[in-house]
């Protein structure tokens, strides 16, 4: 406990940890001064002509829906309205599509909150992401360069414990960090719907998203924190961690990329980490595999997506990182300490 | 006495892709009992740190056997380190924090009461800068502020690397008193150097080593005495006819310049005796004892009368074993 409360007060007094404090209050403060710029609350006029393109657009998707049901059955000759009109009529049922034009998508100039609230998040976790990396990698790497952790293992000469509290408060520090910061975050553009733009629709299956959403960005900072914070103590420095990010972008994102696709490997994308990523934060990734439908040869409607689901997907970045989490912990358990 | 540390045939070699097999240490045996001042006396690279961090668990050892306050170490290191304080090869910290704020976070997560912090920075006479940052510190101010570190358990062992480095006469003198007046508390200090007028003015026990190897190991003046040819320095008028007198009575003696060379006294009255018998009278009769710098020079081989630098590591020197050494004496006559 005394160890962790130690390093607490290293963590905190780091340079590099209030940099992107700043950063992150920096960026915060900006989205929302902009953001608060260009709204305004919508005035009466604005709101009923609003709502009336949303509802006409609503009655002409349900027209089109009606028409291509009716020339399914044959009750309609096939004759050209100007509508797009696929085969399968569920495509353009209106019941099943995702989203259904709303009010909001007919005020330029309004933020609404409801809308919004999704890709801001994401804004947020990809840059508490970022944080959490650097940070779990400069942690551990300026202290195997400065010296701290010799000193401190010559109060504590026990390694593993030494490593698993600075491991345990960094992803508590992150934790702790990224909670606060998405309250204040999220509390802000939420004050701003309800004062110069519009709160929209938020109800419980709203916010039960959200909270997922964010849910799923948490566990993600916390796993990259952990492994920046790994594959810097691996490699003695934190440009490990940075090197090893950057290579594995260019060689295996890119790179890898690109010579499976000169092979014609199939599904490469399940072998990035960044699908799993995505299918991790967004419950679902679909990408595309021409073979799923080559054998496919008549018009017959063919999916040719397939999916990574979020659960082996977290699976593979559980691994990922608890392996090399693992191996750290192993690697620095018997190496020189100099 | 019971022994504090006990290091029986310790090996490190490091490995290097660039540099290939370095061997450190090579078969070290150390033993420093309570109450000792020790110094472990060797020039530079002779693997002294690395010894020291074998020995705190920052370095795994190749071989040998290690033992603190009567604990395996590094296997029960844990259950003393809170009794050991250490620095080993000049410590470095955390430029932006202050001092006070770098001791109280080791007090902290070594569970010492803060209380502690001031009395270790009075201690090593930080107690007026211990709130300014450390990277404003001078060198010598750093060295102050790793011994106040390992001061500030109150440890019964204290194992200091180098403590003199960066420091300026007055402070290696305080240091010197500081471990002293420790000493006199019952602390058991063990302290590296290679600066021999340092172990010599406040050590009461040094083992010296050489190329990862003991050559040396006792109490200072017992260390010293082994190498004591008794030999004198002997003024007369007429150099020629005494060594002639003197080599008759069965002792040796050469002429050397003005004056004459004789080893192998035991007793001193001898000489005036056998010379004065015959009319020569001596004006001078001073013993050449060897002192520490001779003997550390002899037994480390750090001495040469080339021209050529001598090297750190000291490659292509036939290896000093204890008992074969020929000790030069200040005059540097070659035996
Ligand atoms: N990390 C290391 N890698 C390779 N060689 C090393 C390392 N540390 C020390 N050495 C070598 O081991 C020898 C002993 O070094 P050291 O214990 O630091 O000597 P001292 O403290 O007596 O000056 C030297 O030759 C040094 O070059
Ligand atoms: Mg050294």
């Amino acid at each position: 406990m005394n160890l962790v409360r130690a390093e607490i007060e290293r963590l905190s007094a780091r340079r590099f940890v209030q940099l992107m404090v700043v950063l992150l209050a920096l960026a915060f403060a900006i989205t929302a001064a902009t953001t608060l710029a260009g709204s305004h609350k919508p005035n009466a006029d604005e709101l009923n002509s609003a709502r009336a393109q949303a509802s006409q657009a609503r009655q002409s998707m349900e027209v089109s829906y009606q028409e291509c049901l009716a020339r399914q059955s044959g009750s309609l000759p096939p004759q050209d309205t100007g509508r797009y009109l696929p085969a399968d009529c569920s495509e353009i049922d209106p019941i099943r599509q995702e989203k259904l034009p709303i009010a909001a998508d007919y005020l330029p100039g309004v933020f609404t909150f409801a809308q919004q609230a999704r890709p801001l998040l994401y804004f947020l976790i990809a840059f508490l992401v970022l944080f959490g990396f650097l940070v779990g990698a400069s942690y551990i790497g300026a202290d195997l360069n400065s010296g701290g952790v010799v000193n401190l293992l010559l109060w504590r000469p026990r390694r593993l414990t030494v490593l698993a509290a600075k491991l345990g408060t960094l992803l508590g520090a992150v934790l702790v960090l990224s909670l606060l910061a998405s309250v204040a975050y999220l509390a802000t553009f939420w004050v701003i719907g309800q004062t110069a733009g519009l709160p929209g629709r938020l109800d419980g299956d709203f916010w039960s998203s959200l909270a997922a959403v964010h849910g799923r960005g948490m566990v993600l900072v916390l796993l990259t924190s952990a492994l920046g914070f790994a594959i810097a103590t691996m490699g003695r420095h934190t440009s490990a961690a940075l090197g090893a990010a950057a290579a594995y972008a260019v060689v295996w994102e890119l790179g890898g990329r690109l010579v499976m696709e000169i092979i014609d490997a199939r599904r490469p994308d399940q072998l990035m980490l960044s699908s799993h990523i995505g299918a991790w934060l967004t419950g679902e990734a679909r990408f595309w595999d021409p073979q799923i439908c080559a054998g496919n040869a008549g018009n017959d409607y063919c999916d040719s997506f397939y999916s990574l689901t979020w659960g082996p997907s977290l699976l593979v970045l559980l691994v990922l990182t608890g392996g090399l989490t693992a191996a750290a912990f192993a690697v620095f358990r018997r190496r020189d300490l100099l | 006495m019971s022994a504090v540390i006990e290091i029986e045939g310790l090996r490190k070699t490091f490995h290097s892709v660039r540099n290939g097999r370095r061997v450190a240490v090579d078969g070290f045996d150390l033993l420093v009992e309570a109450g000792q001042i020790h110094g472990f006396l060797g020039p530079n690279g002779s693997g002294k740190t690395t010894t020291l961090r074998a020995l705190l668990g920052l370095v795994r050892a190749d071989g040998g056997r290690m033992s603190v306050l009567g604990e395996p170490s590094p296997e029960l290191l844990p259950r003393v380190a809170g009794q050991v304080g250490a620095i080993v090869e000049s410590p470095q910290f955390f430029g932006n924090f202050t001092g006070h704020r770098t001791l109280r976070l080791l007090a902290r997560a070594g569970g010492v009461p803060i209380a502690r912090v001031d009395e270790a920075l009075e201690l090593v006479g930080l107690r007026d800068r211990g709130d300014e940052r450390v990277k404003g510190y001078s060198l010598g101010m750093k060295q102050r502020l790793a011994v106040a570190s390992a001061l500030l358990k109150d440890p019964r062992l204290l194992i200091l690397d180098e403590p003199a480095n960066g420091l300026d006469p007055a402070g290696i003198r305080e240091m010197r008193d500081l471990m002293r007046s420790l000493a006199a508390t019952g602390v058991t200090v063990l302290v590296s150097s290679h600066i021999l007028g340092e172990i010599q003015l406040i050590c009461d026990h040094v083992t010296i080593i050489s190329r990862g190897r003991r050559v040396a190991a006792g109490r200072v003046d017992e260390v010293l005495a082994g190498y004591d040819r008794h030999e004198f320095l002997v003024r007369v008028a007429e150099p020629g006819r005494a060594v002639e007198l003197l080599q008759a009575a069965e002792l040796t003696a050469v002429v050397d310049g003005e004056a004459l060379m004789v080893s192998g006294v035991s007793d001193p009255t001898v000489v005036s005796r056998v010379l004065g018998e015959q009319g020569l009278w001596v004006g001078e009769l001073t013993p050449l004892r060897p002192d520490l710098e001779s003997v550390f020079l002899e037994l480390t081989g750090a001495y040469e009368h080339s021209s050529v630098p001598r090297q750190v590591d000291g490659s292509g020197l036939p290896h000093a074993d204890q008992g074969e050494a020929v000790i030069n004496l200040d005059r540097g006559v070659d035996a």
